[in-house]
């Protein structure tokens, strides 16, 4: 699964696909010159209007992410420097969600910082004893 | 979108006269039955020496019947009255009403033909009389056949050529009924209470008009239905030329019985008839469709 | 009639009453659907919803107001409107139950010029109907389909859809709604969609009229309407799903 979105994200969808293919391209599901779901596709798939996929390319093509290949369809970027400024807004964007989130639960940002950086080492050791097993 | 036109008239009858054909398959088919088992009896009363079937297009009150019946299959599950599945199609609505019509219309005359055809063919094979020159006995105007006894001497014989135009009876007859019970269908949101409702009326008004014993009402009411059902222009003059009514049986002083005409039906009797029931039926269409027309 | 906005509206109409008797059905109801979207109409039963449909179709006439289908009064060009209009209706009956469903579909070709054969046979297929059967002789499931697909064969600009998915099982439920996602890709369309079950339509909604016992309670772009409920009630930031806004908006109105 491409793109998944969530309902009660309060984003727009265009905006939730918009950062799902950022994701994607990212984590290197998507690399330079693959092409993107075709809009008709992908609005089965999501089981929403394709005017939004389109609206969603059409945003990613203004910002350079993707491009259109006439007959063709929509095709990621090739590689600039472009793609680096996407891990930070992405990170940005995961970033935002999570404050938010812990917000919610009366947490401070940095008691979320502190427990992300145990969280995360405590994932590190037990993969590697994983691993080692 | 103005692209998008409705369907013609044409194409919308085409496909009415498809649909509804294929709605009335089953009744069709029972009649063809029907018609099978009277075949078969009457071939063999013809073998029996029982005589031969007789082809009077005139008598026969089953296309009337037919056409009375029709309409009640055609509507039934597209009345007018509420947003059924035909009233969404793009076709607007008081056309729509006509060309279904129109296509029942189209069977009932097929089937009508159909009918007479196979009567004919039935009395070629049995050798019966087609409408030929026939001897009929008459009544002199002045009697009034009963069960009095009739003198011999006062009938009267003679040739009578029943002319070719009662060959359309049988569609002319149909015609009218199909028409008047085709208003009362579509202008009625609930038909048959206004039938019934006629009938209780009727006999309600017998009733009282019996219990305060005024004599004269029956027999006045019995007039009335008279006129309207045997009288010059009444009911039978359309489904039968009034061959029907004016034909009887009496017994003569030498206790036989015979049958005699107590007048002949007249062509004109017969059309003018058709042309004011027809007409009824038709005003009655109108404003069942003025009922029902699609725009203000 | 002049309007600021830069999107044709598909449908309008402007201070819709309907009665029947002295039953409000529609109490001055102003819808805007902009051509295009997927305006997703709820309200519990007898709150106008099908009123709403019939009164496009010119099935019923307004009892006064109007109401607008592409720029064309409904009350004065009814075939006009309805061979643009591709409809469902709420009732699971056959029309026609000694018809073959096929037979039916032809029927139906023959009164929309646009009908597009390839595509019905498209649909027929992806739709699971099975053309030979006696219409009246299908499941409910079955039926709701073969309506599908003689709304959509002729691609109409308007689709109606009153529960369009009522009676499928789950499978079909998301197979129908995928395949009118695809509709709306080949062919541009406008599609009210009448339900009770918001969260299968939730992506698929780019607006949402809200009825109420004949009233328009709100009518509004399905992340405006989440953002006014969640501005509404400040304390709860528990993310919301159309369905809990919609909810909510109904039952706060009947506590006021």
């Amino acid at each position: 699964m491409l793109v998944t979105l969530d309902n009660r994200d309060p984003r727009p969808l265009y905006l939730q696909i918009m950062d799902e293919i950022r994701r994607a391209i990212v984590v290197g599901k998507l690399k330079p010159e693959d092409p993107l779901p075709s809009v008709r596709d992908l609005a089965s798939e999501l089981v929403i209007n394709p005017r939004t996929v389109s609206q969603a390319y059409q945003e990613l093509e203004r910002e350079e992410v993707v491009y259109v290949k006439r007959g063709q369809g929509t095709f990621v970027s090739p590689v600039n420097k472009k793609n680096s400024r996407e891990r930070e807004n992405l990170a940005r964007s995961v970033a935002k969600r999570t404050l938010l989130e812990a917000r919610r639960s009366g947490l401070s940002a940095e008691e979320l910082i502190e427990s992300i950086r145990e969280v995360a080492a405590e994932e590190e050791k037990s993969s590697r004893e994983r691993r080692r097993a | 979108m103005s692209d998008r036109r409705p369907p013609t008239i044409a194409q919308v009858i085409r496909e009415q006269f498809k649909a509804t054909g294929l709605s009335l398959r089953i009744y069709l088919m029972i009649a063809a039955g029907l018609l099978l088992v009277a075949t078969f009896l009457a071939i063999t009363d013809f073998i029996n020496g029982r005589g031969g079937v007789e082809f009077a297009p005139e008598l026969s009150m089953i296309p009337a019947f037919a056409g009375a019946l029709l309409p009640i299959a055609v509507w039934h599950r597209d009345r007018p009255f509420g947003s059924r599945f035909l009233w969404t199609l793009p076709f607007d609505r008081t056309r729509h009403t006509l060309a279904k019509m129109l296509a029942g219309w189209m069977w009932l005359m097929i089937a009508g033909a159909t009918f007479l055809v196979w009567l004919l063919i039935l009395a070629l094979i049995t050798k019966g009389n087609i409408a030929g020159d026939e001897v009929v006995k008459l009544l002199p105007s002045t009697v009034i056949p009963d069960p009095v006894t009739l003198d011999p001497s006062l009938v009267r014989t003679m040739t009578w050529i029943p002319p070719k135009a009662l060959w359309l009876v049988p569609f002319t007859s149909a015609t009218a009924t199909y028409l008047l019970v085709t208003a009362i269908t579509l202008g009625f949101k609930h038909p048959f209470r206004w039938i019934l409702g006629t009938v209780a009326l009727v006999y309600l008004m017998a009733a009282i008009g019996h219990g305060l014993a005024a004599d004269a009402f029956w027999p006045r009411l019995g007039r009335i239905t008279n006129t309207l059902m045997e009288g010059r222009y009444g009911v039978d003059a359309v489904l039968s030329a009034r061959t029907e009514s004016l034909h009887t049986q009496v017994v003569l002083s030498n206790a036989e019985r015979i049958g005699v005409w107590r007048a002949l039906p007249k062509i004109s009797d017969w059309l003018i008839a058709t042309l004011l029931w027809t007409s009824i039926g038709i005003t009655g269409l109108i404003a069942a469709l003025y009922r029902n027309r699609e725009q203000r | 009639m002049t309007t600021t906005n830069a999107t044709a509206l598909a449908v309008e109409t402007t201070n819709l009453v309907k009665h029947y008797g002295d039953q409000v059905a529609l109490d001055s109801v102003s819808f805007n659907v902009p051509e295009g979207s997927v305006y997703v109409l709820v309200g519990a039963n007898g709150a106008g919803k099908s009123t709403t449909f019939k009164i496009l179709l010119n099935l019923e006439r307004p009892t006064s107001g109007d109401a607008k289908v592409f720029g064309l009064r409904t009350d004065a060009n009814g075939p006009q409107a309805r061979v643009q209009i591709g409809y469902v209706p709420e009732q699971q009956e056959s029309p026609y139950p000694w018809m073959t469903s096929g037979r039916l579909l032809e029927y139906v070709a023959a009164y929309y010029p646009s009908w597009d054969a390839a595509y019905a046979a498209h649909l027929v297929k992806s739709l699971n109907i099975r053309t030979g059967k006696k219409s009246g002789t299908l499941s409910k499931g079955e039926l709701r389909r073969l309506q599908l697909a003689m709304a959509m064969a002729h691609r109409p600009p308007l689709l109606l859809l009153d529960e369009p998915t009522e009676g499928l099982d789950i499978i079909a439920r998301k197979q129908a709604l995928s395949l009118l996602a695809e509709h709306l890709a080949d062919s541009p369309t406008t599609v009210i969609i009448a339900t009770h079950h918001v969260h299968e339509v939730d992506s698929l909604t780019d607006y949402v009229g809200v009825l109420k016992e004949g009233k328009l309670q709100a009518q509004m772009q399905r992340d405006e309407l989440r953002k006014f409920v969640a501005t509404q009630r400040p304390n709860d930031t528990r993310p919301l799903s159309l369905e809990d806004a919609i909810a909510t908006l109904l039952s706060e109105e009947t506590s006021r």
